[in-house]
């Protein structure tokens, strides 16, 4: 069957295969007038003696579209002639190109990675997902069955993680509105997103303002649309997420609240079962939290339940709280 | 909870599949459409049409012209009379694509999100699985994370119970504060973010319950065997149902914390916005529930009516608030 026959519009996943099959078989790299000349589903509309913008415009797009999904597009300057566009070259190296050869998964270890995809069903997440168990299959292992059936979710709800993880993946500095818990006027922020973190059920932004600080924000707490400033910064050193977590982690160990709960209440069951929460000798609970105006919010919720002892900031923040719903809801 | 919409597959997504069918075909010599279309967990059509775009795919080559023997190639008669696939040339591909970094990244925190499960008590397992992807993956992937949760013993028990095909048992406190011992047989654990539920037939019930693993407690697993198992029932999509006998509720909330209300707002409720405030409707099973939601959204969320719902959230806070001033 030779592809000469299809007159009809190549589909434009047959363009992009035939791309990676050309740009991986090449050892030196193709030019892009090669490339548009020759290629399956380029060649088609190729004009040989006249304008190819749109093409060209089209060529610029799949190279993205190709690169997103990991797939290392190379450019390479024409030795003698740098800086000529018309003769830079495109290839995929192999090495780059292909799972290392030591990367195995085991059937038990693809049952696992499917439940870890499984935790994104909403958003950009799910798609990567999605195609990283298509990468998973390719290897031929079939997973083992669960002896117990799980449906993990984690939500991405928060209007501000589209545009934080699509700029987190351009390094490109971004602007929003920024309500800190606990102020009532919101600032404008302008930093550099370098993670972004779930904890305790919330997502944080972890970022570097322009002196090189490190911020963490919370999502729900972005209450203007994410701008890109047009501006990029270079990689930082290090792995962001989990210096993010371990920021957070430190935060979360250092505020330590005591509280008196109803015994056998929903207070008593549900607090005593938050991570790190320890029964204290006098019975009461002692418990961890990140920031004092949100657990003040979760602890208010349990009314006559709870009993705040310590700290002090915590326990006037409770109260208000209580007196603020009373008061909101007097008859 | 929003029902699941069928997501069409994008070109990219087209093209991974196709980059990484090829390598899986490669390796072996004969396969069968079907098992393929199970293996991927796709319709066989959609096997057998990658297939044949494969079969006219290859490289220039050359001569530019895509010469036969730069084409990929299959056994034809194999293909159209038996639904076997058998590559017989293969060109550029041979081993499976990397993953992204964003790819490594999403099955990396899906991971941490699940490490209190007990498929993921052996934490160097785990590292060394994270690692690999990390190596697996064409850039550093460290943009997303989650906390990882710490072992749950509820978990490996519930775990134990399915393996043993034997009921559970344990003290259950409703939310309607009631405190009741229940025989469940376990037949799914679902999570939200950082809420965890055990789905199972509740034998005190006899029905499908969902039960909050924070509000089990002395839980054990007894000798008397499961009545239900996860094949031979169908739980329903959400996990908790409306009922008849609901409660609307009208409310005023912040625009900005609308969305946290989101799985109690009922589907066309009417809504207004009138600075910033919206005016909607929740829906919830009991007042016992309300007042411990909008208790927890302190002048971000009011009940307007009806005026009993008001009194009780009201009393509520009050009660509160007076444990401090006595």
């Amino acid at each position: 069957m030779p592809p000469e026959s299809s007159t009809a519009k190549v589909p434009v996943e047959e363009r992009l295969f035939s791309l990676v099959l050309a740009l991986l078989a090449t050892e030196n790299g193709l030019t892009k007038n090669e490339i548009l000349s020759t290629v399956q589903g380029y060649r088609q509309s190729y004009d040989h003696s006249g304008d190819n913008a749109n093409l060209e415009r089209k060529f610029e797009r799949d190279k993205d579209d190709i690169r997103e999904l990991g797939v290392p597009l190379e450019t390479v300057q024409a030795p003698g002639d740098p800086g000529n566009n018309q003769n830079l070259r495109y290839r995929i190296p192999r090495g780059a190109y292909e799972l290392p050869v030591d990367v195995s998964f085991s059937a038990e270890e693809t049952t696992v990675l499917n439940l870890a995809a499984m935790v994104w069903r909403e958003g950009s997440l799910s798609a990567e997902s999605r195609r990283a168990l298509l990468k998973l299959r390719s290897l031929g292992v079939t997973a083992d069955e669960p002896v117990l059936g799980y449906a993990p979710r984690v939500r991405v709800r928060d209007a501000a993680f589209e545009p934080l993880s699509a700029a987190l993946e351009k390094r490109a500095w971004v602007r929003f509105s920024y309500l800190k818990p606990g102020e009532s006027e919101a600032r404008v922020r302008t930093v550099k997103p370098l993670a972004l973190i779930q904890h305790q059920g919330r997502w944080h932004l972890y970022a570097h303002d322009d002196e090189g600080v490190s911020k963490t924000f919370l999502l729900r707490r972005v209450i203007s649309a994410v701008s890109t400033t047009g501006k990029t910064f270079e990689p930082l050193e290090g792995n962001q997420s989990e210096l993010a977590l371990a920021e957070l982690e430190e935060v979360w160990n250092s505020h330590v609240a005591f509280v008196e709960v109803e015994p056998g209440s929903d207070a008593h069951t549900r607090l005593g079962k938050r991570r790190g929460t320890v029964v204290a000798q006098t019975g009461e609970l002692e418990l961890h939290y990140s920031d004092v105006n949100i657990f003040a919010d979760e602890l208010a919720g349990f009314g006559p339940e709870v009993l705040v002892v310590s700290p002090p900031e915590l326990r006037a923040a409770v109260i208000a709280r209580l007196e603020r719903t009373a008061a909101d809801h007097a008859s | 909870m929003p029902a699941k919409k069928p997501t069409p597959l994008q070109a990219q997504d087209k093209l991974t599949f196709l980059l990484s069918l090829v390598p899986y075909l490669v390796e072996r010599d004969r396969v069968s459409v079907a098992e393929v279309a199970a293996h991927f967990g796709v319709k066989a059509e959609q096997i057998r049409e990658a297939v044949r775009l494969i079969a006219v795919s290859g490289v220039p080559g050359e001569t530019h012209t895509y010469q036969y023997e730069d084409l990929f190639d299959i056994a034809w008669d194999d293909f159209e009379e038996n639904d076997q696939i058998v590559i017989t040339n293969h060109v550029a591909i041979d081993d499976s694509p990397r993953f992204s970094a964003r790819e490594a990244s999403a099955l990396i925190a899906g991971l941490q999100y699940l490490s209190s499960l007990p498929e993921n008590a052996d934490r160097a397992a785990v590292a060394s699985l994270m690692s690999k992807l990390s190596r697996g993956a064409s850039g550093l992937p460290s943009q997303v994370a989650v906390e990882s949760g710490e072992s749950d013993d509820a978990l490996a028990l519930i775990r134990e119970s399915v393996a043993k095909r034997v009921q559970l048992e344990f003290d259950y406190l409703s939310s309607t504060g009631e405190r009741e011992r229940r025989r469940v047989d376990a037949l799914l654990v679902e999570s939200v973010d950082a809420d965890w539920y055990l789905r199972g037939w509740c034998h005190l019930r006899e029905a499908i319950r969902t039960f909050r693993l924070d509000r089990i407690s002395n839980l054990t697993i007894t000798t008397e065997p499961i009545s239900h198992t996860a094949g031979d029932v169908t739980l329903p999509e959400t996990l908790f149902e409306g009922s008849a006998d609901d409660l609307v509720v009208t409310i005023d909330v912040s625009a900005s914390a609308e969305a946290l209300l989101a799985d109690y707002i009922p589907d066309g409720a009417v809504r207004t916005e009138v600075d910033g405030r919206v005016r909607t409707a929740v829906r919830v099973s009991h007042y016992h529930g309300l007042k411990r939601l909008i208790a927890s959204m302190p002048g971000v969320a009011t009940v307007v009516e009806p005026p009993e719902a008001r009194q009780i959230v009201a009393d509520w806070a009050s009660a509160g608030a007076a444990r401090y001033h006595g």
